[in-house]
């Protein structure tokens, strides 16, 4: 998912890109690198990568979102830097974008300075949302994501899951539904995502990608563990 | 039908499809968009009709016209909208019009912010609009119950043809929960044809007219009475609430709605482990108030903590259920901050060791 210098992550609406681009900027923070977060999410108000600035903070990630009152607004704002942080060879970033193509169409005005050779282009599908509930869909959506961001996807993402309602099957299913989304494309699906409980019952499972464990952070403060504890405005720790 | 993985305002716009609701006009507002977003993407599949009208007086009085010819019809918005709607709300109370009203609350006074917040409570509950009436008000705590609610707003307002409010903070319409839509779900009430309707006329009986206006005041005071007994029913037949941790022995017994509910919850579930004794009132009808529910619930604690997002408008309904039967206190945050479960801890063990003031009454 992260071989590359960018990680672009898209995908339909509600599918769970903003998890995986927390996770995966602190996995790589934690694994030694410099990285830079993007939060070029347009579309929806709250649960944004930005909300976790104190997380990200900590971890010595760089976040490149509107500060000041408007991180809280829902304002199509995209800060300049990100046009930077594209261009600088040595900037490890990771991009959450906006969900279905209206998102996309931000990724789509950064597509002059975005270097498609060293970028992966990542798919999140979760077939438990309403809007993706089979392949076709999927791959009809992927093509609309494509069009408004003017760039091809690289991979696909199965992150099927039903919150804390997730079982074995509930990501197994949702696998074999990714998996035909990628024949249909013709792309690989480059990773399978589960929080750690699940993964441990997948261990024997035959995947074919590798299985990644996510810790869940974009949870309301009720569903918080105590020691991310959230106070403010949705996930910011204390 | 599988668990879906839903945003509350996905839900709730599936609720309304699921209960037949075809008709829809809005206006958008942050953070309620998804609701109309759903619905004009999902109405024309089931032969239905969206309109997104050029302000939410419009759309509000669109309501009115459509409610009149019986289809079950909806819109939502979220605070400053909502108040733009409180005119026709009032309309549709006096011509006794059945519609579903949804709005995901967002911090005020004014345009505020976006952030959650429970500061329509007033409106909501004291009648929304000018003149004598009354909403029915639903709250749910999860995006399961949202649905659920949704569905059930629908058949109450038909029963009472008259305005049914589903009363969501910000976090309700965007937070994300496994959500299932029974496939031969039952209406909650007795529905008769809708006789009252304006559905064109042949001449085959007298005409049917939807309308507010009663000049002559002996015939509005009879309206009035003929509200009036609809809100009594509802008071009788319709006052839900919800209890957490009570069949335990509680020496605090916390009351809160909505998504505030659960955050007490997650601080219930901890102090209890540590044997802290403290229990919950969860009201589900904002309007009518479960008042029996709540003193019968705090007399059996030696205190009772509100817990709301807003700056105290919940606890004058706990004040006339509790009668100065018990001392009151009061935790809140505003603005768009939410309530963490540490400070309901904080607050409830701060009671316990007699160093927290009791709000004061007046």
């Amino acid at each position: 998912m992260y071989g590359r210098r960018i990680t672009v992550l898209v995908g339909s609406f509600g599918s769970g890109k903003t998890e995986i681009a927390l996770n995966g900027a602190l996995g790589l923070a934690a694994a030694g690198w410099t990285v830079t977060l993007a939060d070029l999410d347009v579309v929806k108000p709250y649960f944004r990568s930005r909300a976790a600035r104190a997380i990200l903070d900590e971890a010595g990630i760089r976040l490149l979102a509107p500060g000041g009152e408007v991180a809280h607004a829902d304002l199509p704002i995209v800060v300049p830097q990100v046009r930077t942080a594209l261009r600088d060879p040595s900037c490890r970033l990771v991009i959450d974008v906006g969900g279905d193509g209206t998102g996309a169409r931000v990724l789509g005005s950064l597509s002059d300075v975005l270097p498609v050779a060293d970028s992966d282009v990542l798919v999140v599908l979760n077939f438990r949302r309403p809007a993706t509930s089979g392949a076709e869909e999927a791959a009809a959506m992927v093509r609309q994501i494509e069009a408004a961001a003017r760039v091809k996807v690289t991979g696909l993402v199965s992150n099927t899951h039903l919150m804390r309602e997730t079982t074995p099957r509930v990501v197994l299913e949702g696998h074999r539904m990714a998996v035909a989304t990628a024949e249909i494309l013709g792309v690989p699906v480059v990773a399978v995502t589960a929080t750690s409980d699940v993964a441990a019952d997948l261990a024997g499972e035959e995947l074919g990608c590798p299985l990644v464990v996510l810790q869940r952070i974009v949870l309301p403060p009720f569903e918080q563990p105590p020691q991310t504890r959230t106070m403010g405005p949705l996930f910011v720790v204390n | 039908m599988a668990k879906k993985l839903m945003k509350g305002s996905e839900a709730i716009g599936e609720a309304a499809v699921q209960a037949g609701c075809r008709l829809f006009f809005g206006y958008p507002i942050t953070p309620q968009n998804e609701i109309p977003e759903y619905m004009s993407l999902r109405l024309p599949q089931v032969g239905g009709c969206f309109v997104q009208a050029e302000s939410e007086v419009a759309a509000s009085n669109m309501l009115y016209g459509a409610a009149g010819t019986g289809e079950r019809v909806m819109t939502s918005s979220s605070s400053p909208g909502i108040s733009l709607m409180s005119e026709a709300a009032s309309y549709l109370a006096g011509a006794e019009l059945p519609v579903v009203i949804v709005n995901i609350v967002r911090a005020g006074p004014g345009l505020g912010g976006i952030l959650p917040s429970q500061g329509d409570y007033f409106q909501a509950t004291r009648g929304m609009g000018h003149g004598d009436f009354r909403l029915l008000v639903l709250a749910p705590w999860s995006v399961q119950e949202a649905a659920d609610l949704v569905q059930d707003a629908f058949d109450l307002a038909d029963f009472y043809r008259n305005p049914v409010m589903v009363l969501g903070d910000g976090l309700i319409g965007q937070m994300m929960e496994p959500v299932e839509f029974s496939s031969d779900r039952q209406p909650i009430k007795e529905l008769q044809p809708k006789t009252w309707a304006a559905t064109g006329c042949p001449g085959d009986r007298p005409t049917n007219i939807i309308n507010s206006l009663f000049l002559d005041p002996e015939e509005l005071e009879r309206h009035n009475w003929k509200l009036k007994a609809k809100y009594d029913a509802m008071t009788r037949d319709e006052i839900r609430s919800a209890s957490y941790a009570a069949d335990d022995d509680y020496d605090v017994l916390i009351v809160a709605y909505g998504t505030v509910a659960r955050v007490c919850s997650t601080a219930i579930d901890e102090l209890r482990e540590r044997g802290v004794r403290v229990a919950m009132v969860r009201p589900i009808t904002l309007f009518p108030y479960p008042y029996q529910a709540i003193r019968d619930a705090a007399l059996r604690a030696s205190s009772v903590l509100v817990v709301e997002l807003s700056t105290g408008q919940m606890i004058e309904d706990v004040r006339l259920a509790l009668e100065g039967a018990r001392p009151i206190h009061f935790h809140s945050r505003v603005g768009g901050m939410l309530v963490t479960p540490d400070e309901v801890i904080e607050k409830v063990e701060c009671i316990l060791a007699g160093g927290a003031a009791e709000v004061s009454h007046g």
